[in-house]
């Protein structure tokens, strides 16, 4: 017993009466002002969903998973969702274990309502098969330390995972067109989930016994609070929840008052969140196309070759690439065949890695007994001696430019016969690329 | 006794070492007492004998009492003290945790490590929160591994019929009289003659932890540097606690937080870094 006495955190007389004269001067014990909340920072792990919240001292981490499930009978077309809390440990002495305390129980349940009430997923787009499969979403949130504010923390961990996981896209198939085949990420691009809005979740705390209202309360703060309310909103100006579990009462007016500074807090976290979830899509979309670190320039400088080369020979280039194209078509068609579903681009596939050496493409592309490259050939070197004319230092981009305006047009019919090549290790890419300046 | 001066003991002295450090090999000092501190290992270790490592010696926490254990290893005396985990039976003495190594004469070595944890050891002045109250003790929270006693009695002038009466959470500036391990300490609110001294109860403010480092170099002498500028433009009252509790007052809440905040903030900052620090604050306060 004494051992647990001396490891909890105590505080002091003086710390209780401080923090209330404090506030009567409007001042907080950390700086801020009543309305200041504090330094937020939002990163992302490696795989779609994952996030993790800094808010001051708090710290949270969010994954989301998904799962094919049967549906509830009530409501056989719609997705589920489940909001999961651990209070580690870790986090406060006070975490314990086992069975979630009340305030586990409290922040699931807030975290949920502002999701679930307020439709912000749209859980139909979830549905698979009517009845009898649809996709369940989890959400995990993880306390990792415990400065204060853990239900704002965590919803917005919940929120920049839900935005940036992607589940695999399913289809139908099988002999009776009722089994539902998952494709890995590998040959179908994940989808992401639909969000309608962003409920953000904005806590309030009354200290001190003329309730003044502070929000985004710290530790100390929590422990000397006389109550607390967290109002959950999003940037249509929606209420989506309030929650004020017990405490000191307070005035309607003063609730009036948190809704109004809600609302305007709300606008600021979720720039904040989208902000940072478009960095981090970006970087996700940059890792899939793999740069060569020679095939960056070419392909900045084949792009404008593309439209001097479009501008000089108009007519010509433009029949050649529409035979092109028609030819490609007629190749990929047949290629077609061979495979039983139509597939969208991998992840892993990239136009412009590892361009072969203008030997080798030229070599292969002679060797080609196809109709197109001998049009192709012709159609080359008229527009090789023009490019040479014009500008001798992109020699080496020179076979480039009929390749690349094929690979940019049509990138799902090349797709259709790379796909293979794609899945296949990557010592053989080399190969997957000289085919592809085949197909052109 | 005399250090013998082919020991190059200043070496290491005030500089980072860690755990596996050899500090000193008794086979070339003679006739000595080397005090073993905190943190420093005697080791038997023939092949280190071999090796050719720096020597230092290793000493143990100056106010402490004399241990249990006394060893004499080639006429040499080493006396190990409290709170030393220690080894005795080699050459060689090493380092067992990371820290600071100090030196104090004649022969006082010790490693001096900052952590959040406290470890009580007797004569320390450290702030308690009173937890509980019992008919003879305090029960006090001294951010040890245990609840430490406050005897009722132990106050200038205290007898039985004026009790103070602390209710729970009252912060106090008390001394620790005795800290055996395994025992709860015992405190006191008198210094060694029986005088009161500023120990007893701190009447408002604010109370913040941080590490026993940062406690250690706020009490240095001379005046470390953030209190030295903050103390030049500001008027504030400050009580620190060996366990890593320092507790700050002044006239307006506003002082308060704004030394709190810099002593924190400015906590593992170089000298110069934080008096730079502290005067932009001051700036932007006025």
């Amino acid at each position: 017993m004494e051992q647990r006495l001396a490891n909890s955190w105590r505080m002091t007389v003086n710390e209780k009466n401080f923090i209330q004269t404090a506030l009567l001067s409007d001042l907080r014990i950390d700086g801020r002002g009543p309305f200041d909340y504090r330094n937020l920072t939002i990163q992302f792990g490696i795989e779609d969903g994952s996030s993790e919240v800094q808010l001051g001292q708090t710290r949270v981490m969010g994954f989301v998973t998904s799962q094919l499930v049967q549906p509830y009978r009530d409501r056989p077309n719609e997705g589920t969702l489940a909001i999961f809390t651990e209070f580690s440990p870790m986090a406060d002495p006070s975490f314990e274990i086992g069975r979630p305390g009340e305030s586990a129980v409290e922040l699931g349940r807030i975290v949920d309502r502002g999701l679930r009430e307020s439709r912000a997923i749209d859980t139909e787009s979830l549905c698979v098969v009517a009845g009898k499969w649809v996709w369940s979403i989890r959400i995990d949130l993880h306390i990792l330390d415990n400065g204060g504010n853990l239900v704002d923390a965590a919803n917005i961990a919940a929120l920049a995972a839900l935005l940036t996981f992607r589940r695999p896209e399913c289809t139908l198939g099988g002999e009776d067109g009722q089994e539902v085949i998952i494709h890995p990420p590998e040959v179908r691009e994940p989808l992401a989930l639909i969000v309608h809005h962003l409920p953000i979740a904005v806590t309030f705390a009354f200290i001190g016994n003329e309730s003044r209202v502070i929000i985004d309360p710290s530790h100390f703060e929590e422990a000397v609070m006389g109550g607390k309310l967290t109002a959950t909103l999003n940037t249509n100006g929606d209420v989506c929840a309030i929650q004020k579990a017990g405490g000191e009462g307070v005035m309607q007016s003063v609730v009036m008052q948190c809704l109004r500074i809600a609302s305007v807090k709300a606008a600021d976290i979720t720039g904040k969140i989208k902000k940072a979830v478009e960095s981090y899509k970006t970087k996700r979309d940059l890792k899939k196309i793999k740069r060569h670190p020679d095939s960056v320039d070419i392909s900045n400088i084949s792009k404008d070759m593309e439209k001097s080369k479009l501008e000089l020979v108009k007519c010509q280039s433009d029949d050649m690439e529409i035979e092109g194209h028609s030819s490609k078509k007629d190749e990929s068609s047949l290629r077609h065949s061979k495979h039983k579903a139509l597939i969208s681009g991998p992840s892993s596939w990239d136009p412009y890695s590892k361009i072969a050496d203008t030997d080798e493409l030229k070599a292969s592309l002679a060797s080609r007994a196809v109709a197109t490259p001998n049009l192709k050939m012709d159609v080359m070197p008229p527009e090789k001696q023009q490019l040479n004319v014009k500008d001798e230092s992109h020699r080496d981009a020179d076979p480039s430019p009929p390749l690349l305006v094929a690979a940019e047009a049509r990138e799902e019919k090349n797709k259709a016969k790379t796909l293979l090549d794609a899945v296949k290790p990557k010592h053989k890419r080399k190969k997957k690329n000289a085919s592809n300046s085949n197909g052109s | 006794m005399e250090l013998k001066p082919s020991i190059p003991s200043s070496s290491l002295i005030d500089q980072q070492v860690f755990p596996g450090d050899v500090v000193l090999d008794l086979s070339k000092i003679t006739s000595q007492t080397i005090k073993l501190g905190g943190g420093l290992r005697q080791n038997t270790d023939l092949l280190l004998n071999v090796r050719n490592v720096v020597i230092r010696m290793i000493l143990r926490w100056p106010k402490e009492f004399v241990l249990c254990i006394h060893l004499v290893t080639r006429s040499l005396l080493v006396i190990m003290m409290h709170g030393a985990a220690v080894c005795k039976d080699g050459d060689l003495i090493s380092v067992m945790k990371g820290g600071v190594l100090r030196f104090s004469k004649p022969n006082k070595y010790w490693v001096e490590t900052s952590q959040k944890r406290y470890v009580p050891s007797a004569g320390d002045n450290v702030l308690g929160i009173v937890v509980d109250a019992r008919s003879d003790n305090f029960f006090v929270d001294i951010k040890g591994p245990t609840l430490a006693f406050l005897p009722v009695l132990a106050f200038e002038g205290g007898t039985r019929r004026n009790i103070p009466k602390f209710e729970m959470g009252t912060l106090l500036y008390v001394r620790v009289v005795k800290a055996d391990t395994g025992m709860n300490p015992e405190l006191s609110c008198m210094d060694a003659s029986g005088k009161a001294a500023e120990y007893g109860p701190l009447k408002e403010g604010f109370m913040f932890e941080t590490s026993t480092g940062l406690s250690r170099t706020l009490l240095s002498s001379p005046t470390c540097p953030v209190l030295e500028t903050l103390g030049k433009k500001i008027a504030f009252e400050i009580a620190v606690g060996l366990n890593g509790r320092v507790w700050v007052n002044s006239s307006t809440p506003s002082i308060v937080v704004l030394v709190s905040n810099t002593i924190i903030q400015t906590a593992s900052m170089s000298p110069t870094q934080q008096k730079i620090r502290v005067e932009s604050l001051l700036q932007k306060m006025q």
